[in-house]
């Protein structure tokens, strides 16, 4: 009665985790199968936060589709506006004005930093480190306020307009992005000595879950987990689209491939979106923000046609395939997470589990993207 | 240049079909004539081949339509060229009951170079191949196709529902479904 | 009084069948200052809710900032976001887990009917907690400013004592939710 039970050598176990679980960061589950505190075999569910947007966009006309980009991903809502946006301007070829495409940018970015930041705070709790998220999100509600005075919300933005946007930006929004990227700066001083620096951080993260290029590739990985692994690929750069072209900025890319590469590189991410707001609130031209006859009924000619976009969780892709009529006939949308998140089932076998949470902190999820 | 290695690689593939340029600058091909000539083309079943096409306008070089048989073939050219698989879906053609597998692949380096692969299986019984043991990262985004069109990915290792319920039977995004 | 002070949903457990007048009043005094809600976001409201909790908005001065990830620990579940068929066992044992008393919060549209994501058709969502959980509070917004959930937990404080936070708000009554 009193012998303890113990397991066979060969014998393994299945553990749980999820759906309601702090480290997934929203209803993900994964079955683990365990040998001792070892995974040797992971399964992902997803879906269970599964909201149809591929089927609403098939009954939606294309503007009533705007709110849905926002809810897909409402940490960096604006990217994916932008990539919707994008699409259906370039198939029907809606002229956007300079000014609409600059604040575009400037606001993708200002996201952009708060999606990063809220990743920061999350991440290191995960890790066991609560004060972060404190500062994280304070420095966050500031991008909050300067979006939330343009755009009207505070995170499911539906701020731009097939052609342009829906409302034009004034002094003060100028006055206060320069005062938060001066705020920001410092700020990022200050987590690079609280967290970056910190030993035992590092010693956490270096050689945690390391992927190889090959991996990437197979699974289409992109944004931090790509660029952590010696992948030089953003959109921004390897698709210009909008106005990037038009900014200096680079894109920082790590070989070593393991977790704390990925959080370095969201980190200098974060100071290269510095880079371009500043950039965008120099040269921001004077002018319209939407075109003179903006079109009334959107309706694409006949066709296929796919836009990428940098989103602050990676390669989002949306493709349309319309058949002329005010309703897209499908709409698919590329998550980026979806992805990352995939090749997680592979290389978290053998890792601790503690090592496994920590390596998915660090692909930066956000479920109701995975699931659409 | 990537895009013509890629297009000699695939042309392999279709010795009779000669490869059509829809570009805008290229040929003759006018935009106006492209207008017209497009329904035509999306409308009926198109034949087999490559298409080049505007990147401009439609956000991607290379359209190719194969043979469900000839895909693995395909894919394996994309892959030894080192392209990145980005997704996977279907898009129902009620009206031609037929049901369309498209895969995109897109490229990790500068030469940048979008390929579509296309191909199309029977609406009654939709069953195409796998490509998992290239790319295993499209286990997912077949589950996914299956979930929503119910096409058979044979030799899937897992072809379980992914987004829908484990005991899910429709298949929500065939434009005759109904809840 | 028992079923003035404490929701009709716990008229069953046994710690509401012996009654102490006074000492309830107490105890629900001491609850309200005290609620623990569940660490347990579902979508885009759950980040709403994260930011009441951290430092502008900053819950704990309402006392309910303890989230506890375990639902044995926590008295209110705050459902913050769609609720898909497929989570929906995952939620009703959640709610099953928890101890008596309880309360559910229902935060942002989707909660409380399905937001903008019920139309005709559609095949993977459930209308609603108030569908399949005793809901006590409603916050509306998609999603609800953090302002929101801290009025949410104001009311249901006021819902389960008649104890105020400030006595010289404008009408005395306690809301009849």
């Amino acid at each position: 009665m009193s012998e303890p039970v113990r397991l066979q050598a060969d014998e393994t176990f299945v553990l749980n985790v999820g759906p309601q679980h702090p480290a997934t960061h929203g209803v993900l589950r994964v079955k683990m199968e365990m040998d001792g505190e070892y995974i040797v075999n992971a399964e992902t569910v997803i879906g269970y936060i599964h909201r149809m947007h591929e089927k609403m966009g098939e009954l939606k006309t294309y503007p009533q589709y705007y709110m849905n980009l926002s809810r897909m991903d409402y940490l960096g809502a604006l990217g994916y506006s932008h990539g919707h946006v994008l699409l259906i301007e370039k198939a029907c070829g809606i002229e956007v004005p300079e000014r609409a495409e600059y604040i575009r940018a400037i606001t993708v970015e200002l996201n952009r930093i708060a999606s990063h930041l809220f990743w920061f705070g999350a991440f290191v709790m995960d890790l066991g480190g609560f004060s972060p998220l404190m500062y994280a999100l304070q420095d966050r509600e500031h991008i909050l306020d300067i979006l939330e005075r343009i755009t009207g919300s505070r995170l499911t933005y539906s701020y731009y307009r097939f052609g342009g946007l829906y409302n034009d930006v004034d002094e003060e929004f100028v006055e206060s992005s320069r005062r938060f990227v001066q705020r920001m700066r410092k700020s990022l001083k200050k987590y690079r000595r609280l967290v970056t620096d910190n030993i035992i951080f590092r010693k956490r993260l270096e050689g945690n879950a390391p992927l190889s290029r090959e991996t990437c590739r197979k699974y289409g990985a992109s944004s931090a987990v790509a660029r952590g692994s010696g992948i030089n690929y953003d959109v921004r750069k390897n698709e210009p689209y909008s106005v990037y072209p038009e900014f200096d900025f680079d894109i920082p890319v790590y070989s070593e491939g393991d977790s704390m590469a990925r959080y370095k590189v969201r980190m200098e991410e974060m100071e290269q979106s510095l880079r371009i707001i500043e950039q965008g609130l120099d040269k921001l031209p004077g002018g319209p923000i939407m075109p003179k006859k903006p079109p009334k009924i959107i309706k694409p000619p006949v066709g296929d046609y796919y836009q990428a976009v940098e989103t602050a969780r990676g390669n989002f892709g949306i493709r349309l395939v319309s058949d002329g009529t005010k309703n897209p006939y499908r709409l698919k949308l590329r998550s980026p997470t979806y992805s990352n998140m995939h090749l997680f089932d592979e290389s978290c076998r053998g890792l601790l589990i503690m090592d496994a949470l920590a390596f998915m902190g660090s692909i930066d999820l956000v479920i109701p993207e995975i699931d659409r | 240049m990537i895009l013509d290695t890629t297009l000699t690689a695939l042309a392999v593939l279709f010795p009779e079909t000669e490869t059509e340029d829809f570009r805008s600058g290229a040929a003759d091909t006018e935009p106006a004539e492209e207008e017209k000539k497009k329904p035509k083309k999306d409308a009926t079943s198109r034949k087999n081949g490559i298409i080049l096409r505007d990147y401009a306008v439609h956000g991607y070089h290379i359209d190719v339509q194969v043979d469900p048989s000839q895909l693995l073939e395909a894919v394996a050219i994309i892959d030894s060229l080192e392209y990145f698989i980005e997704s996977i879906t279907g898009v129902d053609w009620i009206k031609e009951e037929q049901l369309e597998a498209v895969y995109d692949f897109s490229r990790y380096d500068f030469d940048l170079c979008r390929v579509v692969i296309r191909t199309r299986t029977s609406r009654a019984t939709p069953s195409l191949p796998s490509i998992t043991s290239i790319y295993a990262g499209a286990n997912w985004h077949e589950r996914e196709t299956h979930d929503f069109f119910g096409i058979k990915f044979e030799g899937h290792p897992h072809l379980i529902p992914l987004l829908l319920p484990e005991d899910a039977d429709f298949h929500p995004l065939l434009k005759d479904f109904k809840a | 009084m028992g079923k003035k002070n404490i929701p009709s949903i716990n008229e069953d457990v046994p710690s509401s069948v012996v009654q102490f007048a006074t000492l309830d009043k107490l105890l629900n005094v001491g609850r309200v200052n005290s609620l623990w809600p569940l660490t347990f976001g579902i979508a885009c409201c759950a980040i709403e809710m994260m930011a009441t909790g951290c430092a502008r908005f900053d819950m704990s001065r309402f006392g309910a900032e303890v989230f506890r990830p375990s639902p044995r620990q926590s008295d209110v579940m705050i459902v913050a976001g769609t609720i898909s068929k497929k989570m929906v066992p995952g939620i009703k044992t959640l709610y099953d887990q928890m101890p008596e008393p309880k309360w559910v919060i229902a935060m942002g549209n989707c909660a409380i009917s399905g937001g903008p994501f019920a139309f005709e058709g559609q095949y993977a969502i459930v209308l609603g907690a108030d569908k399949f959980l005793p809901v006590d509070v409603y916050i509306p917004g998609c999603p609800p400013r953090p302002e929101g959930l801290l009025q949410g937990i104001i009311e249901l404080e006021h819902k389960i004592s008649k104890w105020e936070r400030w006595k010289n708000t404008k009408s005395k009554e306690v809301p009849s939710l």
